[in-house]
Order: structure tokens, then C-alpha cells, then sequence
């Protein structure tokens, strides 16, 4: 699946899926202005994602190829508890 | 016969013939906003200048423009640099006319703001503006340094000013997580929660545990260096800075609403 496949009330359900090497090229910089990439960790370790609003708002030429990411569904690491 | 204008050597002047604020005109320079947005900013400096808090603020972020470009900056000192308390925006977060919304997943700003060194133990206070209803497990401003020290708000939940459970301040039980909210420490004995115009809570215990070491997060909590419990709340303002009393809150809250009222937002 991939990001044309997806109505705007979805983007809350996927995330774009990248290899180690992508989420190192991304990490750092700018997928527009003043606004970075961060990719993160989901429940399966060691497996990388960017949010679909990096993939559909990115404007960084460099980095345009993040829109053709694979889409899938969001699986979050569970997060610690919020102290109370 | 030609009648000129003056013109201010203190700043650009408006259409009713006054300058603006000279800290208010340097943010909307820096922010390039305009129009009604210029208005609103400039009349929530003098307000807040008028109730004598403006200087009691570190950070304030208006979340106005529409862009990570206007959002970014800091009212209190509009410099594009870290040590200016200049928001960097990650992952995706939205930016639109009503404020800043992080999509509760891998979205947050870096505040640059240190609570240990940049607040005072026993005299400080957060903000967040939610214009959005779902309340969630999450945190909309704060930092977790690795357990030996919280500083956080969850609208609708607590105010957090420490490690121990003695320096938990909840707000009263709501599923509504729109409004003001505002957490404040005016002592180590003395802190309080609000809603808007309301005191919700407060606590005489006493708390004299450390700050949080690390940069507060907005939309996340800084959990050691990491940012966890992603907020998909919509933030249509934000403050860090010293301690509010009652009246002052009250105050603060005046003008944040008459601000947001302006700009068409305010829940």
C-alpha cells in the first residue's frame, strides 16, 4: 500500500516503513522548513517508520523519495508510564 | 493641502495612528506575520504588560502563521537560536491558522528549556492551550530525567513539579481536554492547577524535589533524552516562566483568551 492509496482520515493508521539505512539518512534533517524528519521504533524491534504526514508534506528534494515509502499499519513500542 | 503623518522611530505604526509594542513588533518581524495576527499579538503584549507577567515569562508560544516558520518562534525573545527557547518541530505536526497540532505518534518541538537551570525550583509555571477534546494518555509539556526528576502538564490530568508522588497536582476529572490549562508553583508548599478562569486544585504539600534535567518537550515528554506519550492535541498556546499567584492566573488567562478570541480560536 502507499500513500495515493490512502484518504486523509487514515493517515492516523499507517506509517511509512524504512530500512535501517533510510532512517539513518533521515535522521537530522529537514523533510521541509524547520520541520525534521523522526523516525522511530515501532513494537517490532529494530524496525523503522516515519509518520504519513513526513511522506505526504516532505518538500526536500532530497529526500521526495519517501513518498513511495510501503505503508503500513502502526503498531506502537509501548510507551512508559506517565508518572500519575 | 497634503496632511502627513507621523511617523514612530519605535516601531511600525498601525493603522490607528499608534506603534506597536517594540517586543511585539520584533516577533512579528521575525514571525513575517500580519493583519489580524499582528493585532492580536501586539495587544497580548501590552495586556500582559498591562497585568505586570510579561516579565515573569520565559517562553511563550503563540503558535500563530500558519507555518513551523511562524510557529517556531518564542514571544519573549524571537531569535532563531536554542538558547532562545526557539521550538524545533519533528515528525508531523500540522500547522494551520489555529495553532500547532502534533498527530500523536512521532511529533514534538524541542523547548531548549531546561527546567534545572533555566526555572527556579519553587517559582515556576506551565501553560498549554488544547483545542482539542480528546484527553488521551499523553503529555503535552514536559521531561522525565531518568525518573529522578518530573516537570510536566497533561491537560485535563496533573501538574507534575517533581519526582515523588507528593508533587502531583491532579485537575479535577474531565473528558474534555479543550481550554487553558495551567499548572504553577509559587512555593514549595504552594501549588496550584487551572482551567481557564478556574483554580481546579492546588496543594500545600511540601515538595522540594529537584527539576527536571532535561529539555522540556511540547507534544511529548522528554524521557531521557527520547520523546514518549506523543499528544495529538492541537496547541493554540503555550508558556514556561516563573510562578503565577491566583490573580496573576487569572490575568494570564484574560489575555491568552482574549488573544485566541481574536484570531477566531478560542474554545
Amino acid at each position: 500500500m502507499k500513500l495515493t492509496d490512502i484518504t486523509r482520515e487514515e493517515w492516523t493508521t499507517y506509517v511509512g516503513l524504512l530500512t535501517v539505512e533510510q532512517k539513518d539518512e533521515l535522521v537530522g534533517q529537514q523533510y521541509a522548513p524547520d520541520c525534521y524528519f523522526n523516525p522511530i521504533e515501532t513494537a517490532i524491534e529494530n524496525q523503522w517508520v516515519i509518520s504519513v504526514e513526513e511522506m505526504a508534506n516532505c518538500t526536500n528534494e532530497e529526500f521526495m523519495w519517501v513518498k513511495d515509502l510501503p505503508l503500513i499499519i502502526y503498531e506502537p513500542k509501548p510507551s512508559p508510564p506517565p508518572f500519575n | 493641502m497634503i496632511i502627513g503623518k507621523a511617523i514612530s522611530p519605535f516601531g511600525i505604526k498601525r493603522r490607528n495612528g499608534t506603534a506597536n509594542d517594540a517586543d511585539a513588533q520584533a516577533f512579528i518581524t521575525a514571525s513575517g506575520i500580519s493583519g489580524t495576527e499582528a493585532t492580536a499579538i501586539n495587544t497580548l503584549v501590552v495586556n500582559l504588560k498591562s497585568a505586570n507577567i510579561w516579565t515573569k515569562m520565559k517562553a511563550l508560544y503563540p503558535m500563530v502563521g500558519g507555518t513551523a516558520t511562524s510557529c517556531k518562534f518564542n514571544l519573549k525573545n524571537p531569535v532563531d537560536s536554542n538558547a532562545a527557547y526557539r521550538l524545533v518541530f519533528s515528525g508531523g505536526g500540522t500547522f494551520s491558522a489555529n495553532g500547532y497540532q502534533p498527530n500523536g505518534t512521532n511529533a514534538y518541538a524541542n523547548t531548549f528549556l531546561t527546567p534545572s537551570t533555566n526555572l527556579t525550583l519553587s517559582n515556576f509555571h506551565l501553560s498549554f492551550y488544547s483545542r482539542t477534546l480528546t484527553v488521551g494518555t499523553a503529555i503535552d509539556i514536559g521531561g522525565n530525567g531518568n525518573l529522578a526528576s518530573y516537570t510536566h502538564l497533561r491537560t485535563a490530568v496533573n501538574f507534575v513539579s517533581g519526582a515523588g508522588a507528593t508533587t502531583v497536582v491532579p485537575f479535577t476529572t474531565t473528558t474534555d481536554a479543550r481550554g487553558f490549562w495551567l499548572g504553577t508553583k509559587r512555593a514549595a508548599n504552594d501549588r496550584a492547577v487551572f482551567r481557564n478562569n478556574l483554580k481546579q486544585n492546588s496543594s500545600a504539600t511540601s515538595d522540594s524535589n529537584t527539576l527536571d534535567t532535561l529539555p522540556l518537550f511540547l507534544g511529548a515528554q522528554n524521557n531521557a533524552g527520547t520523546p514518549v506519550l506523543y499528544s495529538s492535541k492541537q496547541c493554540a498556546f503555550a508558556s514556561i516562566g516563573d510562578g503565577l499567584t491566583d490573580a496573576e492566573a487569572l490575568a494570564f488567562y484574560n489575555a491568552v483568551q482574549t488573544f485566541n478570541t481574536t484570531l477566531a480560536r478560542q474554545v
